[in-house]
């Protein structure tokens, strides 16, 4: 016994740099990817080369260079210095997005899953119908509802994104409830007159961890890309903010002219995708649970 | 439970999601506080405009006879009026979903082969060097913002090497090779969308297939490994695919939206952004419905198609 | 005789590239033509490794370091995929497992086994395909039930499918894998009976893969005993059940519960099998009682003698204590005095969960599943429910325990009405009715430690109890402090059952329910949870009603036994009464099919009036399988309940009728042969 409460702090670190080596590849090249995103991110939001709303830093069009690596805008604003600004408006977004959505989603979900009936029958019937409408109709149809003065604010952003998630993870939370509400230690609980609220906490929570941390992950990787999307479409975040969506749609004119405009943002979108995708690949690996993916 | 009263059901549970869909979109649409003129035409129009546009979407009259006349006319065919343009929805959106539904047919033929050939070979050779590979090459491909992959083919195929048209506008007007020569790079964006889900989803289910007791049994009866895979292994691992695309279809749509948006293809998605931006009301109801309509007619194909594959299903459910 | 397949120094090995785990060691042994031959072993033992190496197959995680098997010569392991299939199924085939899984689930089973005639074009001269099925299907018993999917088969069904499937090509050598593992007692009978029949018509040979050595004494020629990857024991079954040479064989026999009214105390195994903690000398060593210093330190191999045996312990000579002849009496304990009742059950009728939406639009309502049950529990008693799958005696426990409100009935306990919902019933009763499951690996949150699972119904029954108290309820059940903090995962499967059986005992329950809480372990470890729950009931004198398939285990613990069959009571009697004098012809069936150690040439009996079907909810349930049925009156009129000294008896044939049976029920143990069949154990009284 004593060798088990002893040092916690020692134990952690040492847990730490042992899960390290076991854990599966994947996992650890995404990890590198997400820190390195992150540190830039970091780095972005205090410093940039050239001001990211700037005019006129350079020749426009002028293509990739030392002092410009991935070259200038139509009017001569650094694309470099835009992408890296850029950067944790994308992360912050997504991370807010998604965590809004799988605690409603979580939360209706368990309960909905484990108590069953009629709560059940009408969520589920309320979840299906929103899930029915297609993602990105359900995500523009709410920005255009929410009028003028909230278009293009993050908070909508971030609203749009939970509410098209909570359906969707409050199914996956669901069936996870629900397969759990049938293990026999979810049984002996109601045998001893536990509530509902505690049965679900104490008993269903802490063994749906795994589930629910693998879809965490899954939804965190499509944000970006939904968030992308909604800007590359014109509805997502205000110009001039960098949100990198919004700045390959408007340097795709400069297809031609200069490529690096476009691919350079767009590569740093899917390296940082790439990244949550490889972290989730080894996190479901290593929970033993497999991805639901899409629905 | 016989097959007539599973599909009974299964119908009456679509038409149910249906009906809450219209509730939904109406309700987010039309019934959120705030008036609806205001926030369609901005704080800065005039009233003689917002007027106009009130009698237009009869704004006059309370939100539950607004909707009830909405879905009455829905379900008879009548889709109403287009604001921005006058013309009636029915009109507009035919051609378009015409133009999709081509489009849509090309990707799904394309998508069959890229998503079945990968995801045998995968499970046939697990952890082999092919498999590793593979999987690499999906998740890569998962991994690109759909605009960002539609973007860079039409760089690769009509700007660096220019064998394809870049816009792929279509009219009445252009022949039957024109038509598919334009269609090929929004169909292979939209397939190859399509199939990274399934290749993963069908290599794991197939894997697990591979590994059940039926498989093994069907392996030491001595038949051929061939004979294996496609009479035991296959019917039974594409029922989780076969969900995951009838479920991935919604996002799809969403697809369908963004590729249009990218080659200027004259289809159902690019109607949709025209309305979202001129917030035409009628027009984005129409659309919206009509894409979960499909949504959910594909699920229901997509059920009673496992049912069909699995004929265990028929009596446990 | 000639040698069938001679396997001779297999040695096979799990894992990846930087760590290989030995699973089979050494292994040699030879079958003969047509010999029935047993391999026998615990969970993890590498028995289902080996013959599935019969077939030349293995999974792609494990790896043959040497050896050979040698079929008609050739050595399958060496051979290419294209002449491996060429063999598999043709001359040699399986019978797998569990036919519930190993059956193609979307392919009709005819042509399940058309294809493996078509595959190995094995269709004899001058037959159709089609008769050349229904021919097999007759073989197995079965109705032409080509056109059925596998899941509209029972399991007995199904695995009479895959027994013909397996012989479609009348193969040399049949290799069964466990075939009537999770089958009822009866259903697995019948299996044996119709293997060992196959088997005289076709002469083909067969390597029977078991953990149930009872069931191979039915079966095998010869017994190869397996521990830990090696074989220990090699002997005619007969000889080996007679006397088992290796300490490790012996433990096993003596684990064995049977129905022939002994009792075997404290004589089975210890401990587990655990491969960490494996000596370089005897594998068995950590657990034998008669190892030396020298056996942790030589490896044992298998050395002939006798005539026809071989034994891997240098000592088994010295080890062989005469085995005092096994018969003793059953604890004189069993309750004389009657105490007050505890627990009484009036006219219970359950159905199952509430109709869906669906089925209450168009009116239907769910059939009763458990019609009419009365059953009476005194303080400190046992009483078991026995019945085959599907009988409704876990639903019962469920209406019991309150997790399903019955559909009529009156449950009490202690003379209080208990509510019929979870909800409605007290704190106090929920205290004093514990469950505990079959399953111990999914009955402990396996997100918790053993403190925290300890405690948490402490917390909630408010029950004051300090660290020295918890420690001495884990010592009751036989584990010590250094438990606490571990995870449900880092313990056993018989001590994870034991802390299910220390957490319902803590907060000091009156009745104690366990539902089949042995039919997931292995025999050595049910032998000691039975024996702990004995000495259990003695210390805390907790009445259980204790629900079980095996009458072997429950002659072993109840003082009497409720006998249940498709929803319905068909006897209540004392333990011992019941097993001398079983009279309703339900429980004479299931006696006669619990194996006995030796070969019983067990042929069950046929139904009297197989077209004569109960009435549902209205005959005898057993209408149309009951070897004794009188008529239609079975199938059409509700038995009466027949007044016994101890019990009752539900059967239109009267009691003085049922007292005589047709035949004996055993040969082997001459004691229960003379209780058999004379005096009644009731007249007495
Ligand atoms: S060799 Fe020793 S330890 Fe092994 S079984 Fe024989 S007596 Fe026991
Ligand atoms: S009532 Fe008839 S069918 Fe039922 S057990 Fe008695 S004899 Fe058999």
């Amino acid at each position: 016994m004593t060798m088990i409460t002893s040092n916690p702090a020692r134990q952690l670190f040492r847990f730490n740099a042992g899960y390290w080596r076991a854990t599966p590849g994947p996992f650890k090249v995404g990890a590198i990817i997400l820190a390195a995103h992150a540190l830039f991110a970091v780095i972005g939001t205090f410093w940039t080369p050239y001001g990211f709303a700037e005019m006129g830093a350079g020749l426009p069009l002028s293509g990739a260079s030392w002092q410009h690596p991935m070259g200038l805008d139509q009017i001569g604003r650094d694309v470099f210095s835009r992408f890296m600004h850029g950067a944790h408006i994308v992360l912050l977004l997504a991370f807010a997005g998604t965590m809004l959505g799988m605690v409603a989603g979580t939360t209706l979900g368990l309960i909905s899953g484990y108590v069953g009936g009629w709560f059940d029958e009408i969520t589920q019937r309320i979840v299906e119908a929103m899930i029915s409408i297609p993602f990105l109709a359900l995500a523009l149809v709410m920005i255009i509802a929410a009028g003028p003065t909230l278009a293009g604010e993050p908070v909508l952003i971030v609203f749009v994104v939970g509410l098209v998630y909570a359906p969707r993870i409050t199914r996956i939370a669901r069936a996870a409830a629900m397969e759990i509400a049938t293990r026999e230690y979810v049984a002996v609980a109601e045998l001893r007159g536990e509530g509902t609220w505690s049965i679900v906490f104490r008993e269903i929570l802490p063994n749906a961890a795994n589930v629910l941390l693998v879809e965490f992950s899954l939804r965190l990787s499509y944000a970006p890309i939904l968030i992308g999307a909604l800007g590359f479409l014109g509805f997502g975040i205000r110009p001039p903010t960098p949100e990198w969506g919004l700045m390959i749609s408007e340097n795709r004119n400069l297809l031609i002219a200069s490529p690096v405009t476009v691919f350079g943002p767009g590569l740093g979108l899917a390296s940082l995708v790439i990244g949550f995708n490889l972290f989730t690949d080894g996190l479901s690996r290593m929970l033993g649970q497999r991805p639901v993916m899409g629905a | 439970m016989s097959v007539f009263r599973l599909l009974a059901s299964r119908i009456l549970f679509s038409a149910l999601t249906l009906l809450l869909v219209s509730i939904l979109i109406f309700l987010i649409l039309e019934a959120l506080p705030g008036d609806v003129a205001t926030r369609i035409l901005g704080r800065d129009a005039t009233a003689k405009a917002l007027e106009v546009l009130r009698s237009q979407l009869h704004l006059d009259q309370p939100a539950l006879v607004r909707y009830f006349q909405w879905l009455g006319d829905f379900v008879r065919g009548d889709l109403g009026v287009s604001i921005a343009t006058g013309r009636p929805i029915g009109d507009v959106l035919g051609p378009r979903i015409v133009n999709t539904l081509l489009l849509s047919l090309f990707a799904f033929a394309i998508y069959l082969v890229l998503a079945l050939v990968p995801a045998i070979i995968q499970a046939t050779n697990r952890g082999k060097a092919v498999d590793n590979i593979l999987s690499v090459i999906t998740l890569v491909l998962l991994s690109l913002p759909d605009f960002l992959l539609a973007t860079m083919l039409l760089f690769l195929f009509a700007v660096a090497v220019p064998i394809l048209p870049a816009l792929a506008t279509i009219s009445e007007a252009s022949t039957w090779l024109e038509t598919l020569r334009a269609m090929v790079l929004p169909a292979v964006t939209l397939a190859i969308m399509m199939a990274v889900y399934a290749i993963r989803v069908l290599r794991d289910s197939l894997i697990e297939v591979l590994r059940s007791d039926y498989v093994r049994l069907a392996e030491l009866k001595g038949l051929r490994p061939r004979a294996v895979l496609f009479r035991h292994a296959l019917p039974n691992a594409i029922v989780p695919a076969l969900n995951v695309t009838a479920l991935n279809l919604g996002f799809l749509i969403g697809g369908v939206v963004i590729v249009e948006r990218v080659f200027s293809y004259p289809g159902f998605g690019t109607l949709l952004i025209d309305a979202l931006q001129l917030r035409d009301i009628p027009l984005i109801k129409a659309t919206v419905m009509i894409s979960a309509a499909v949504y959910v007619a594909a699920n229901l194909v997509a059920d009673v198609l496992a049912v069909l594959l699995q004929p265990r299903l028929r009596t446990s459910r | 005789m000639k040698k069938l397949i001679d396997v001779r120094n297999l040695n096979i090995a799990y894992g990846a590239k930087s760590s290989w785990t030995n699973v089979v060691q050494d292994v040699s042994f030879e079958i003969a033509g047509g010999e029935a031959f047993g391999l026998v072993g615990e969970s993890g033992c590498g028995k289902s490794t080996v013959a599935y190496r019969l077939l030349g197959y293995g999974t792609i995680n494990s790896l043959v370091q040497t050896g050979e098997v040698l079929f008609d010569g050739t050595d399958l392991l060496k051979l290419d995929t294209n002449s491996l299939t060429k063999l598999r199924g043709n001359r040699i085939a399986l019978v797998p497992q569990n036919p519930t899984t190993s059956l193609s689930p979307g392919m009709r089973v005819g042509s399940q086994i058309r294809e493996m005639i078509a595959a190995h074009r094995a269709l004899p001269d001058g037959m159709s395909m089609q008769s050349r099925i229904v021919e097999l299907f007759a073989l197995v018993g079965l109705p032409d039930v080509g056109h059925r999917y596998p899941h509209e088969l029972s399991g007995g069904q199904q695995q009479r499918v895959a027994i013909a499937m397996a012989v479609a090509c009348n193969p040399d050598l049949l290799v069964l894998d466990e075939p009537t593992t999770g089958l009822d007692v009866t259903t697995q009978r019948q299996i044996i009976q119709l293997l060992g029949d196959l088997r005289s018509r076709i002469g083909m040979a067969m390597l029977y893969v078991t953990h149930d050595l009872a069931l191979l004494a039915q079966i095998a020629d010869r017994v190869g005993v397996m521990y830990a990857g090696q074989l220990v024991e090699v002997a005619p079954c007969d000889q080996l059940l007679a006397a088992p040479a290796h300490p490790y064989s012996r433990g096993l026999i003596t684990s064995i519960p049977t129905v022939d009214g002994t009792d075997r105390r404290a004589q089975g195994l210890r401990g587990v099998l655990r491969r960490d903690q494996m000596s370089t000398g005897c594998k068995f060593e950590p657990r034998c009682d008669f190892a030396t210093a020298a056996c942790r330190t030589t490896p044992q191999v298998l050395e002939p003698f006798g005539e026809m045996r071989s034994v891997a312990c240098m000592k088994w000579r010295e080890a062989t204590v005469p085995q005092t002849p096994a018969v003793k009496p059953r604890p004189g304990a069993r309750t004389a005095a009657k105490p007050g009742r505890l627990l009484s059950i009036a006219d219970l009728n359950l159905s199952y969960g509430k109709p869906s939406i669906f089925d209450r639009f168009l009116g239907k309502t769910s059939p009763s599943i458990v019609r009419d049950i009365d059953l009476e529990l005194r303080a400190g008693e046992v009483v078991a429910l026995v019945g085959e799958s599907g009988s409704g005696k876990s639903t019962i426990a469920r209406a019991i325990s309150g997790r399903l409100p019955p559909r009529a009935g009156l449950i009490s306990l202690d003379g209080d009405l208990l509510a019929s919902t979870l909800k409605s019933r007290s704190v106090e009763q929920l205290r004093q009715i514990q469950y505990i499951f079959q399953n111990p690996d999914a009955s402990l949150n396996p997100r918790r430690r053993i403190r925290a699972i300890l405690e948490r119904p402490l917390a909630h029954f408010g029950i004051e109890m300090d660290e020295m108290a918890l420690e001495g309820v884990l010592e009751n059940v036989g584990l010590h402090a250094g438990y606490l903090d571990r995870f449900p995962e880092q313990l056993s499967g018989g001590e994870r059952q034991r802390i299910a059986i220390a957490r319902a005992l803590l907060v000091n329950p009156k009745l104690l329910i366990c539902d089949e809480i042995l039919s997931a372990l292995d025999v050595s470890v049910q032998a000691r949870i039975v024996e702990l729950l004995r000495s259990l009931k003695e210390k805390h004198a907790v009445a259980m009603l204790f629900i079980s398939h095996d009458l072997a285990v429950v002659q072993q613990l109840a003082d009497r036994v409720a006998v249940l069959y498709k929803g319905a009571l068909m006897q209540l009697a004392d333990t011992d009464t019941l097993l001398d004098a079983p009279l309703h012809p339900y429980t004479e069936m299931l006696l006669e099919a619990a194996p006995g150690l030796s070969k019983d040439h067990y042929v069950s009996r046929p139904p009297a009036m197989p077209a004569s079907k109960a009435v549902h909810g209205i005959g005898c349930p057993l209408a149309g399988r009951c070897p004794r049925q009188v008529g239609t009156i079975c199938a059409e009129t509700r038995p009466p309940v027949q007044e016994t000294g101890s019990g009752f008896v539900r059967c239109h044939v009267p009691l003085d009728r049922l007292l005589f049976r047709q035949v004996p029920i055993a040969t082997n143990t001459g004691d229960s042969i003379h209780r058999a069949g004379t005096a009644p154990a009731f007249s007495g009284r």
